[in-house]
């Protein structure tokens, strides 16, 4: 009899090296998510990892599973029909604040109230880093850093897990890239949720947002158990600073697609596509 | 070491030392990498023989415990004073203009920490081999770090390098 050897966190790491710049909060993630998968003892062979656009984006040529590094702001919606496809994969998708709220807001939206059984991990460093340095949807408003928005973007932030819940999220977790450990434990809770699971990540842009190393004497944890009532957790959503770490929400229900005992009618099907033929 | 002169303490303590220098090695080997990538080579060159150290130490660790059967933690069951081990090099400190003393700063840093870390285990046990093990680690540690503060008296004055980023962003029209 052959003994499964216990991989750990480094087995799950590609031999593709990150051309990330060091300090960059995406490391970080990277690090979770392999403490995750090893806690979790994941086989990388049924895993994939989707991604959009951006330099959190590269993260899936870092993992020794299958990914798919696709198109700005698209990530979610393949990793869906990933998902849908074949439920018995383990599916996560990320991304940063530019791919998954920008370009990609809309697919956020409905991933959220969706509910498709799996991960989604957007890695916010409040800028679009790849690009060099412009405001993105969670850029504060005064932010003046950028020559293409001299005096601030002026535009208010978006706070992605107000958003999320209010478009259904059932799993609104964050966390923070100076603290992967605490990522890694929520990574692991969110591949084990039944359900679509948001989890938040503000993950610091070292280069372009140098300010962002203050983050750390800013994050809390969030004390006991997970807001489980929406209107709780909206006011909570709507008025914090958006650093409290851990998971904030969790309200299950049932997952897409439903299940259903009626047949598929094969013929039907079969008919309909007929008549889009030409 | 077998497991039966092993006390739970003594196994918890290997387990958790053995998890502080391998996270050491491997973020230090992530920095050496991500240096070496944007052309900071003195800076990759001394994270290198800061991976090099942790490895060494690894392996003197592994070899103490010998056959140990060891609690069997994930990441994040470890007991750590703060969010990662104690000899593992934030990210917050990091930059990839940093210069060499800076890199310096932050290693010495880490192996005060990780000093702090075993003398801190030794005095809160009470078990001999325990106390024993944790003292000579802290020792080391602080080996460690008059080495390299040795090391940084040698090292020839440098301006800090500024951190701007002065390259200019993309502006497609
Ligand atoms: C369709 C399309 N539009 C625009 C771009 C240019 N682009 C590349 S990455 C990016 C934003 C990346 O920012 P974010 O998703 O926040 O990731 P980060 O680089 O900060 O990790 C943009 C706008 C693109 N690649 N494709
Ligand atoms: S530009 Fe910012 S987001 Fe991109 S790799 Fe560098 S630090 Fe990370």
């Amino acid at each position: 009899m052959t003994e499964a050897i216990k991989l750990k966190a480094k087995d799950y790491k590609s031999e593709v090296k990150p051309i990330w710049c060091p300090g960059c909060g995406h490391f970080s993630v990277l690090n979770a998510i392999t403490k995750a998968m090893a806690g979790l003892g994941i086989n990388k062979d049924n895993t994939v990892l989707v991604s959009g656009i951006g330099c959190s984006s590269r993260l899936p040529a870092y993992v020794d599973s299958y990914g798919f590094h696709g198109v700005h702001g698209r990530g979610l919606a393949i990793a869906q029909g990933l998902k849908v496809a074949r439920p018995d994969l383990t599916v996560l998708a990320l991304g940063g604040d530019g791919d998954g709220f920008s370009i990609g807001g809309n697919h956020f939206i409905h991933a959220c109230r969706r509910n498709v059984n799996m991960t989604y991990i957007a890695m916010d460093n409040e800028v679009y880093g790849m690009t060099k340095g412009q405001a993105s949807p969670t850029t504060p408003m005064d932010w003046d850093h950028s020559k293409l928005t001299p005096h601030g973007p002026g535009v208010r932030p978006f706070k992605p897990a107000a958003l999320a819940l209010a478009s259904g999220a059932p799993w609104i977790a964050r966390g923070y890239s100076g603290n992967p450990n605490q990522m890694a434990k929520l990574i692991a809770e969110a591949v084990a949720h039944p359900g679509f699971s948001f989890l938040h990540v503000m993950s610091q842009c070292i280069t372009f947002c140098p300010e962002q190393t203050d983050w750390k004497a800013i994050v809390t944890e969030h004390e006991g158990p997970a807001l489980a009532n929406a209107d709780e957790a909206a006011k909570v959503f709507l008025h914090e600073d958006g650093f409290q770490t851990g998971l904030l929400y969790c309200e299950p229900r049932p997952s897409w697609p439903p299940v259903s005992d009626k047949p598929v009618d094969g013929n039907a099907l079969a008919g309909l596509a007929a008549s889009f033929r030409v | 070491m077998s497991n039966t002169d092993t006390t739970a303490e003594l196994a918890n303590f290997l387990a958790h030392s053995l998890e502080l220098e391998s996270e050491a090695r491997q973020r230090y080997d992530e920095l050496a990498e991500s240096m070496a990538g944007h052309r900071n080579l003195p800076v990759a060159e001394f994270f290198r023989r800061m991976a090099a150290e942790a490895e060494h130490h690894l392996q003197e660790v592994a070899e103490l415990a010998g056959d140990t059967i060891l609690p069997d933690l994930k990441a994040w069951e470890f007991d750590w004073p703060e969010a990662e081990a104690p000899e593992t090099s934030s990210y917050e400190a990091l930059h990839y203009r940093m210069s060499l003393f800076e890199a310096m700063q932050l290693a010495l840093g880490n192996e005060r920490a990780a000093e702090r870390y075993y003398r801190g285990f030794a005095d809160a046990s009470d078990d001999a081999t325990t106390v024993a093990t944790a003292t000579r680690f802290a020792d080391e540690e602080l080996g460690h770090a008059a080495e390299l503060e040795r090391m940084m008296t040698a090292l020839p004055q440098q301006a800090a390098q500024l951190r701007e980023e002065d390259d200019d962003p993309h502006m497609p029209e």
